[in-house]
């Protein structure tokens, strides 16, 4: 077998990590429930003392599941300000920026064979800021429909304007509605993309979720984005990761 | 003009005793929708202040909202025109007509300068120089800008007045808006509905009248005390959507037993209004309690947000969202799976041409 050099790199760290996991678990419990509310399923039985099906329940997941997500944003907040790995944000500001993202563009269409490698490419680095807007919409206007119960309490206030400037509260049933169908495509989008970069780049995109190091055989462009401190923590990690046949962990591939 | 009446004097004069007028005051005090604390206040506003003018506008509309007025049954609308304001003018109620009729109102407007309640119902109709909705020989909005000019407060009834009306529906051909765009910086209170609620109309109308300042509003300028709840979260029914209870149509078993209208494009969720607390007509009943659902008449744009038998999913210009997110989503996995393979393809290739090319290097080493 060929002999492949790859190097670990810190990138997540544990309160982004985590924090993605509830994200997951809230999204799909969220988008689930929230169909249910918007169109409630038949009963099969026919006496009210016999309901199979409770909407308020629903509605109460809903809103309390909502309520877990936007905590733990708390966690991603967190892990931006002290890990450096947590803030991988798409460059706008610079203008390789828009080169690279041709290029992995290019290689997503088949009319490359291959684009450069990252820690997190930067089509990736904007598809997430696009996630961030489209679950800022849901809470916007979620808030919006939720607190209007209570139309004078301050909270209140704070989300009202949303149903102004969207021109009435039925508006803003629907835009809730159809950009969680949205976030679902974007879900799909995701899981493929970071499959098919694990298993098919070798980028250890869906195992750094898990273990928040990436493993690569290449040199990241983006390499600068995490944080060297970090790479002692990797080297610690080196030591009880069982080094695979073919795969040796060094820091330095340099002069290879 | 002759000095005017308090509540009071118009009382004795009529030979009626202090405890109808305190009776009442109470009723009023409870159809403003205050507190029973407040009865003191009222009683006192209604032996110092005179009888305050008002003068009733209407524009683009179909006068419902009056008959929705007349039909005000605490305090009767006939008590409430004769003993509590002095209407002046009111194409509808005013017996007198014609010229002088209109020379009243520029009268009126003179006199009480500064000082009059103005009530308008109707939309502005504002294309062709307002053309479409003419009285007295004047386009509406003329009228509108001039009695609004020396109003000292000004209530909208009805959501023509509020946010245009049915006539404002999309294509919208006599180009109708609310008036709250004509009246420039006066104080205006929305009352919206189509009609609105009778007793909404009469207290809104004393409210104003007894304390000579506005009720409270929201944000959208409508009286807190009647648009503060959401005819959902008030609604009797609402059990029965808690439970998971609904009509699927309008002659099931669910209909017949009064079960939620949800599923039938009930707009209770989205629409503020006193139907579920005070009703109709003496509290006999209201839309939802008739079984027909709520269309959310209270609305700014309810007229464009048709039809009211659906609501999401299946409402919306597109169609039902489900069905679509679902079949977008069926699409977009069928996509990236079809990326998949190609992909996969793209890499064997890669891969074959990569050991080539190591083969020919290898070759050239030796």
């Amino acid at each position: 077998m060929k002999k492949v050099q790859r190097e670990i790199f810190y990138v997540f760290s544990p309160f982004l990590r985590v924090f993605h996991w509830i994200m997951v678990a809230s999204i799909i419990i969220l988008f689930v429930t929230g169909l249910l509310i918007t169109k409630p399923a038949g009963i099969l039985a026919t006496e009210p003392t016999a309901t199979s099906m409770s909407v308020d329940l629903i509605r109460n997941i809903h809103f309390t599941v909502a309520y877990i997500f936007l905590a733990a944003f708390i966690l991603k907040v967190y892990g931006f300000i002290i890990n450096k790995g947590d803030r991988l944000f798409p460059h706008f500001w610079r203008g390789y920026f828009y080169a690279q993202t041709v290029d992995v563009a290019l290689h997503y269409m088949f009319l490359r064979n291959e684009h450069a490698s990252y820690l997190r490419n930067p089509l990736a680095r904007s598809s997430y800021v696009l996630l961030y807007v489209l679950v800022a919409i849901e809470f916007f206007t979620g808030f919006a429909m939720y607190l209007m119960t209570e139309p004078d309490a301050f909270s209140t206030q704070l989300f009202a304007w949303v149903n102004v400037v969207l021109g009435g509260e039925m508006i803003t049933h629907y835009v809730h509605h159809y950009v969680a169908w949205f976030i679902i495509l974007f879900a799909i989008g995701h899981i493929y993309m970071v499959i098919r970069a694990e298993f098919m780049e070798g980028e250890s995109e869906v195992s750094s979720m898990f273990a928040g190091t990436k493993i690569l055989a290449h040199h990241p462009l983006d390499e600068d984005d995490v944080d060297p401190d970090e790479l002692d923590n990797a080297d610690r990690l080196k030591r009880w990761t069982n080094v695979g046949e073919g795969i040796s962990k060094i820091r330095n591939v340099g002069g290879n | 003009m002759e000095k005017r009446e308090t509540m009071w004097e118009s009382y004795r004069r009529r030979g009626l005793s202090r405890r109808t007028f305190i009776k009442g005051c109470v009723a009023l005090t409870s159809l403003m929708g205050l507190s029973s604390g407040m009865v003191s206040k009222v009683v006192e506003a209604a032996e110092t202040k005179q009888l305050p003018v008002v003068i009733w506008i209407h524009g683009h509309e179909c006068t419902g909202c009056d008959e929705s007025f007349i039909r005000s049954a605490a305090p009767l609308a006939s008590d409430l025109i004769l003993n509590n304001v002095a209407l002046e003018y009111d194409h509808l109620l005013s017996a007198g007509s014609g010229e002088p009729f209109e020379e009243h109102l520029e009268k009126t407007i003179q006199a009480y300068n500064g000082k009059y309640i103005l009530a308008v119902e109707g939309a502005v109709a504002t294309k062709g120089s307002g053309i479409y909705c003419m009285s007295g020989g004047h386009p509406f909005l003329e009228t509108l800008q001039r009695a609004a000019k020396g109003a000292a407060a000004i209530i909208a009834y009805g959501t023509c007045a509020v946010s245009g009306g049915i006539q404002s529906a999309a294509p919208n051909p006599t180009g109708s808006a609310g008036i709250g765009h004509f009246i420039g910086a006066k104080d205006v209170v929305n009352v919206p509905g189509c009609p609105p609620i009778p007793e909404v109309m009469t207290g809104v109308v004393m409210h104003v009248a007894l304390f000579g300042k506005l009720p409270p509003l929201d944000s959208q300028g409508r009286p807190k005390q009647f648009y503060g709840n959401r005819i959902h979260d008030t609604c009797y029914r609402r059990p029965f959507f808690d439970a998971g209870l609904f009509a699927d149509s309008y002659d099931d078993a669910g209909s017949k037993a009064g079960w939620c209208l949800y599923k039938l494009g009930c707009r209770g969720p989205e629409t503020y209004n006193s139907c579920g607390n005070i009703r109709w007509f003496q509290g006999m009943s209201y839309p939802v309690q008739s079984g027909a659902p709520c269309i959310g008449c209270a609305n700014a744009n309810f007229w464009n947000q048709g039809p009211f038998s659906d609501r999401l999913p299946k409402y919306g210009p597109l169609g039902d969202i489900d069905k679509i997110g679902a079949g977008l989503a069926v699409a977009t996995t069928a996509g990236v799976a079809a990326h998949g393979v190609l992909s996969v393809y793209q890499r064997s290739r890669r891969d074959a041409e990569a050991a080539e090319s190591d083969e020919v290097k290898g070759g050239e080493d030796k």
